[in-house]
């Protein structure tokens, strides 16, 4: 426990006199895959705003690989290896399917471009690009269908695309929005193994008001509560832990 | 010299300076430019024939004026196609420049090159006019500005361009002398902030000062367009001023004196500008304007010249009395025909050698476009608004005393041209 | 007469004003606020409430003001009802881009029936004589009827309020501007609302213009003189803020006032540089709380791409086709005589360049900037004071223009892309209109007349060729001057466009193209999307003053026409007419748009009506514009039942964007 890769400390966010997240101190470690849960209204969707970079804190910090990131905006802090997926499925549908994967891979290319090669080489004459691009592909499952538009896909195939996005950007941690907000269990099982195939090796955190599949996936989980952290660790000591189950569990099962 | 197929007939289109490929040669002129016009040709024909482009800004914020305009011109070409003592015959096109330069400058070059015209009228507004005066330059034609503004035929002048609309200047020297005289010797004055209204102001205060005592108690500009006035209204009500001087046009003025009017700013101040008189602003004035004063360029009651026949014809034709832009462009027509005749040539070139300074009768008396800037000698008159007989609507102009062209028309070099 | 009744008497113009200000505005703010439309029409139909007016007082003498202020807004609301039944209805979910240019052509339509109709000229429209007359108040003389602005004003702006704040409908119209579907859901036919709200906004509009015809005269060019300060008021107020218009109608009112007497060389530029200050230091003006119902992420943006039938290789022989036939064309024109062809197709060659540069920010940034003709007329200015003052050679012309251009590109844009949607739009008119103001101000611009002749040279340090002298003789004729002019601006559009292209094609422009798509998805895959949208704006603003700097060249002059407002409408619709997002689109609207307007206003007088008529229905029917049209004729039902599953086959290779019609995105 002495490797953090993301680290927050008395994060803090007001709107006005509503204290959406009220000093929150987190640690995630490097490789974990850690979830985020909490009744509605508890904070997740700040907290997570918050990593991000969407918002600002009004007090505490941020910090991701050692580094303060509090200040920065959000693609600064995706060029640093946080990346996120979207809640409602968020690719860019005008384009093709390896397109949007390219693009990605285009941001995280290792040492940018020229300016040459930035405004005028066609971008898609960039073979370290595109060898990243079939791989992203591939591991998503997605090679065969790359010169479709992403906007035909099924929605099955646009929530792998969204993954693969994701995935392109070689995050070392991605921070997931309620990725099976609103499916069938069967979507939600499928979404979960795709989580599961394509991102296993980063370090992740889920944001999900889903108690049980939580506690199917996670190493270690922390609860919020009325912006508060509640408890933490693992889903086991979680279940057990009688705050969480008057505050949490008791509401939301009955 | 002018056979059938010549350059300049109304039948084809005349060769453009501006083009791209030229015939070489004589031999190609006749061979290529020439077998293509023959073949196109169809209407007018004769060796006198000349076609006249007249483009008038139909749309945008002159469109009022130009319809005088381009009647104007119209009823000019069908008077100077009677009679039987000009020998010319002309063909009119007529196209709208929408107040913009780069939209005259093109429809110019549509006549020109697509309808054949050697000879242009038009355009009210003065950078529409000066990009007119650039291209009858570039392009060897005679041209007839319908704009005011002094650098036309002043600063910007050049030998293909004669007007017959009066200048600003000659406006000034309507009213200045009857302002100082009648009207105060404290003057504010109160300009569109742009060239014509800076011109206003420089040449009156010039002339007043020329003989007189008069003391400028303040200045101020309002932005071309405005439509609020009260401020200013306000700042010459609270001055010493006896008269002010308004170096505006068109809606801009019609809008400072109406907000005037209803501030009862008439009571303490007398109104003048060179423009009260225009009968847009009568128009749209309506009571306001009574009690006020202006130089007059044009009125259809005028007993100057044959203007009488001319409203007559005019009246049985639109159904309405002409206005100055109505006869700015008659004027134009008539006075350049008259030195096509005298030049015995359609060709622009010898008109331009020949009309200067050449006498000649018009609506407005005995007429010259003058030789040093081909400024067409004007008379002017300066005039109060008065209620009409019936007591309401627009206001009747009574006439002061006539200026003479001579007398208004200050010299050439004052102006900025010398030809 | 003291210093304080002097103050006294200025407090008292600048709140007439500023009532003015508000009756204009107030109606607008509403069906901005509510709708989400820009409704550049509310100028015609603020005359037409004058027009009215003017018809029904003029036969009923000394009454008939009272009973023109009553029945004439009326009438202008049924129109705004009609209009909105007929055209705004089918555009709502759609980017306001789409109302700009909807209402643009309302606009020719309404004012070319008002001048059918009523005439080109100034008409009289008398004060009543009740009010027509000044009163000593206060220690001066004032008009009544300025006093009746502020009470009439003042009672119209508080009954809006009460109407909005305390009737079902105000709470209805308020609660659909927040949240659409939740109100749908309620039972509630927004639908409807929507049409009372803008006939409502309408009627607004015709109060105003009968107020304020009285107050100056009845003119065809009323509606224009106002829209934009009215724009100004309702941004600068705070969209959807009815309380913003009013409070900031009645600021600009009094601060234009006190600048008249105090500040006089501020004089039309100061209500732009309001509002401007206001944007940079709160984006969502005065009173505006968020962006909300106006966030542009609501409406699509329907760009042309991927609409074609017609596959790549085509589309690149017929641009090969098309330059090689602009190659011959002044050959052909000297053969056959007509060489006007040239003249126009310089134009517009220059016009589709302007496009071409819009669309980069429009079409792939998704920036609609609403005041492009800055860069276009400031490069024209930029080139003919440099060929004046510094050198004769066209090249060093346009490289000042294109400079000049990035630069003020890089400016504007550093203090006006991080607001967003409509804010960016009208920050960059205000900027546009800043400019156009200034260059009447200035003896170095030449005032309102421009600058005028002005010789090019193409070439540099004395090696190159003068237009005026240039003579080749080949076989039977003799290429001059003219040809080098056309040659040379073939060469630089054709060039430009391919550098777009390439720019496009490129990973500059592949992120230009996913910050349209999304732009939050752009910058959470690590992209500063702000900073790539202003790298955009300066390409953009560069190839304008190219464009700008071009045609002055050319040309020898320069006017403040070239930096009025109405270019940067045109050059919108040009670029969507022609299907934005896909370069050569633009440049292709821009030939039809200039070639239309240059036959139509050659013969016919209502040519304004027949464009207006034209672009209304585009918007409409053909919204990814004129390079959509082969797709969507092959689309048709007729053509497919008579060409068969043959053609439909190959079409369907490319499923993606089948219907034209638009999704709505609520």
């Amino acid at each position: 426990m002495s490797d953090p890769i993301l680290r927050t400390e008395n994060l803090t966010k007001e709107f006005g006199k509503l204290v959406a997240v009220d000093d929150v101190t987190l640690d995630v470690e490097r490789g974990e895959f850690r979830s985020l849960i909490g009744p509605n209204g508890a904070g997740k969707t700040t907290t997570f705003n918050l990593l991000t970079g969407a918002l600002r804190p009004t007090r505490g910090t941020v910090t991701f690989n050692g580094e303060n990131v509090t200040a920065l905006p959000p693609h600064e802090r995706v060029r640093r290896g946080l990346g996120r997926s979207f809640q409602i499925t968020n690719v860019f549908s005008g384009l093709t399917v390896r397109e949007n994967v390219r693009l990605a891979a285009q941001a995280a290319r290792e040492g940018g471009f020229t300016p040459v090669e930035e405004y005028l080489r066609r971008s898609d004459a960039f073979d370290d690009v595109n060898e990243h691009t079939d791989r992203v592909l591939d591991r998503s499952g997605l090679l065969g269908r790359g010169d479709e538009p992403a906007d035909v896909l099924a929605y099955g195939d646009k929530r792998r695309l969204e993954i693969a996005i994701v995935l392109a950007t070689d995050p070392d941690m991605v921070l997931l929005d309620e990725p099976t907000a609103g499916m069938s269990a069967e979507e939600t099982r499928a979404t979960m193994d795709l989580i599961d195939e394509v991102l296993s090796d980063r370090t992740l955190l889920l944001i999900e008001h889903d108690i049980d599949l939580v506690m199917r996936v996670s190493d270690r989980i922390t609860v919020l509560h009325r912006g508060e952290v509640l408890a933490e660790g693992t889903p086991e000591a979680v279940s057990e832990d009688p705050e969480v189950r008057e505050a949490y569990f008791g509401g939301v099962e009955a | 010299m002018r056979d059938d197929c010549s350059a300049d007939s109304g039948a084809q289109p005349r060769p453009s300076r501006r083009r791209f490929v030229q015939a070489a040669g004589l031999a190609g002129v006749t061979g290529l430019t020439g077998v293509a016009g023959c073949l196109g040709g169809g209407g007018g024909g004769g060796s006198n024939a000349i076609t006249y482009g007249v483009i008038s800004p139909m749309t945008g914020p002159y469109g009022g004026l130009a319809v005088g305009q381009r009647n104007g011109a119209e009823l000019a070409i069908r008077h100077v196609n009677e009679n039987e003592d000009i020998d010319v015959e002309i063909t009119g096109v007529y196209e709208d420049t929408e107040a913009d330069p780069s939209t005259g400058r093109r429809k110019a070059q549509s006549v020109v090159e697509q309808d054949g015209a050697s000879y242009l009228m038009g355009a009210i507004s003065s950078s529409v006019a000066l990009a007119l005066n650039e291209f009858a330059a570039e392009e060897e034609l005679i041209y007839n500005p319908g704009g005011a503004a002094v650098p036309i035929t002043g600063s910007n002048c050049n030998e293909w361009v004669f007007r017959a609309e009066t200048n600003t200047a000659q406006m000034a020297e309507a009213v200045s002398d009857y302002t100082a005289e009648n009207l105060g010797t404290k003057v504010w004055f109160h300009i569109a902030d742009y060239a014509y209204g800076e011109s206003v102001m420089q040449r009156v205060e010039r002339r007043m000062r020329d003989g007189h005592d008069i003391e400028v108690v303040g200045r101020s500009r309002s932005q071309l367009g405005s439509t609020n006035y009260n401020s200013y209204v306000s700042q010459i009500a609270n001055s010493d001023a006896e008269v002010a001087v308004l170096g505006m046009t068109g809606g801009d003025l019609i809008n400072f004196v109406k907000q005037a009017a209803s501030q009862g700013l008439k009571e303490s101040v007398n109104l003048m500008s060179p423009t009260m008189t225009f009968s847009v602003v009568r128009g749209a004035l309506g009571e306001a304007a009574y009690g006020t004063y202006g130089g007059v360029r044009y009125l259809p009651t005028l007993e100057t010249g044959d203007n009488q026949s001319f409203v007559e014809a005019y009246q049985s034709e639109y159904d309405s009395l002409p206005d100055n832009f109505a006869r700015a462009a008659y004027m134009s027509i008539r006075m350049t025909a008259r030195g096509i005749a005298e030049a015995g040539s359609t060709d622009p070139a010898e008109v331009k050698e020949v009309l200067p300074g050449l006498e000649m009768d018009t609506i407005l008396g005995p007429n010259q476009f003058r030789d040093c800037d081909h400024q067409a000698m004007n008379p002017v008159w300066p005039g109060e608004l008065v209620a009409p007989d019936g007591g309401s609507g627009p206001a009747t102009v009574e006439l002061g005393e006539m200026i003479a062209g001579a007398d208004a028309l200050p010299d050439c070099g004052e102006l900025g041209c010398s030809l | 007469m003291s210093v304080a009744s002097a103050v006294a008497e200025q407090v008292l113009n600048g709140l007439v004003v500023g009532m003015v200000y508000v009756l204009l505005a107030a109606g607008l703010s509403i069906i901005f606020g509510v709708m989400d439309v820009i409704n550049f029409a509310h100028g015609e139909l603020f005359a037409l409430g004058a027009y009215f007016a003017f018809a029904i007082a003029g036969p009923l003498g000394g009454a008939g003001f009272w009973v023109a202020l009553v029945v004439a807004p009326l009438l202008v609301g049924v129109v705004g009802m009609g209009i909105e039944r007929l055209t705004v209805k089918r555009l709502y979910g759609r980017d306001p881009l789409y109302h700009i240019l909807l209402t643009f052509g309302l606009v020719l339509i309404i004012n070319d029936l008002i001048t059918s109709v009523w005439g080109k000229s100034a008409q009289p429209f008398p004060v009543p004589s009740v009010l027509d007359q000044p009163v000593a108040l206060f220690g001066f003389n004032y008009s009544l009827y300025n006093y009746g602005i502020i009470v009439f004003g003042s009672a119209l702006a508080l009954g809006t309020w009460l109407l909005l704040n305390r009737t079902r409908f105000g709470m209805i119209i308020r609660a659909g501007s927040e949240d659409r579907e939740m109100v749908r859901t309620l039972g509630i036919d927004i639908d409807r609302y929507y049409t009372l709200t803008f006939g409502f906004g309408a009627a607004l509009a015709g109060v105003a213009g009968i107020v304020l015809g009285a107050y100056q005269n009845v003119s065809p060019t009323m509606g224009s003189s106002v829209i934009i300060p009215a724009f100004v008021i309702v941004v600068l107020g705070g969209l959807g803020s009815f309380r913003g218009a009013v409070v900031g109608g009645l600021f600009v009112g009094l601060v234009q006032t006190f600048a008249r007497t105090y500040a006089p060389f501020l004089e039309g530029l100061i209500v732009f540089l309001l509002m401007i200050a206001v944007l940079v230091v709160k984006p969502t003006g005065l009173f505006g709380t968020s962006v909300g119902a106006g966030d542009h992420h609501d409406g699509a943006l329907l760009h042309g791409s991927g609409g074609g039938v017609l596959s790549a290789e085509t589309r690149a022989k017929l641009g090969y086709a098309g330059v090689g036939a602009l190659l011959v064309v002044p050959l052909l024109a000297e053969v056959t005589g007509v060489t006007y062809s040239v003249t126009l197709l310089e134009d517009i060659l220059i016009w589709a360049l302007f496009a071409l540069s819009l669309d980069l920010v429009l079409g792939y940034a998704g920036l609609v900037s609403l005041g492009h003709t800055l860069f276009y007329g400031v490069g024209a200015y930029a080139s003919v004071l440099t060929l004046m003052h510094v050198s004769p050679s066209v090249f060093v012309a346009l490289v000042v223009a294109v400079a000049v251009c990035a630069a003020i590109a890089w400016g504007v844009g550093y203090l006006s892309i991080r607001v967003s949607g409509v804010f960016f739009a009208m920050i960059t008119l205000g900027f546009a209109e800043l400019f156009y103001n200034a260059v009447f101000k200035f003896d170095f611009t030449g005032g309102s007349d421009g600058l005028f002749g002005v010789d090019a040279f193409y070439g540099l340090a004395g090696l190159g060729i003068d237009p005026g002298e240039f003579a080749v003789p080949l076989g039977p004729v003799v290429l001059d001057g003219g040809v080098v002019q056309y040659y040379f601006l073939l060469a630089v559009v054709v060039g430009s466009y391919l550098l777009a292209r390439r720019l496009i094609r490129a990973p500059f422009g592949s992120v230009l193209q996913s910050i349209r798509e999304s732009e939050e998805r752009a910058s959470f895959i690590g992209y500063d999307v702000t900073a790539y949208k202003r790298r955009a704006f300066v390409v953009s603003g560069g190839l304008a003053g190219l464009a700008g700097g071009l045609f002055a060249a050319n040309n020898g002059y320069v006017a403040p026409s070239f930096l009025h407002w109405i270019n940067s409408g045109e050059v919108i619709v040009m670029t969507v007419l022609g299907g934005m997002g896909t370069l050569y689109g633009p440049m292709l609207g821009a030939g039809v748009f200039v070639a239309a307007e240059d036959v139509l206003s050659s013969y016919i007088d209502q040519w304004q009506l027949a464009i207006g008529v034209l672009f209304v229905l585009f918007v409409i029917f053909v919204p990814r514009g004129l390079v959509s049209l082969p797709r969507t004729v092959a689309d048709h039902p007729l053509f497919e039942s008579a060409v068969g599953d043959r053609f439909r086959d190959r079409v369907g290779e490319q499923a993606g964007v089948t219907d034209p019609e638009v999704d709505r995105h609520e």
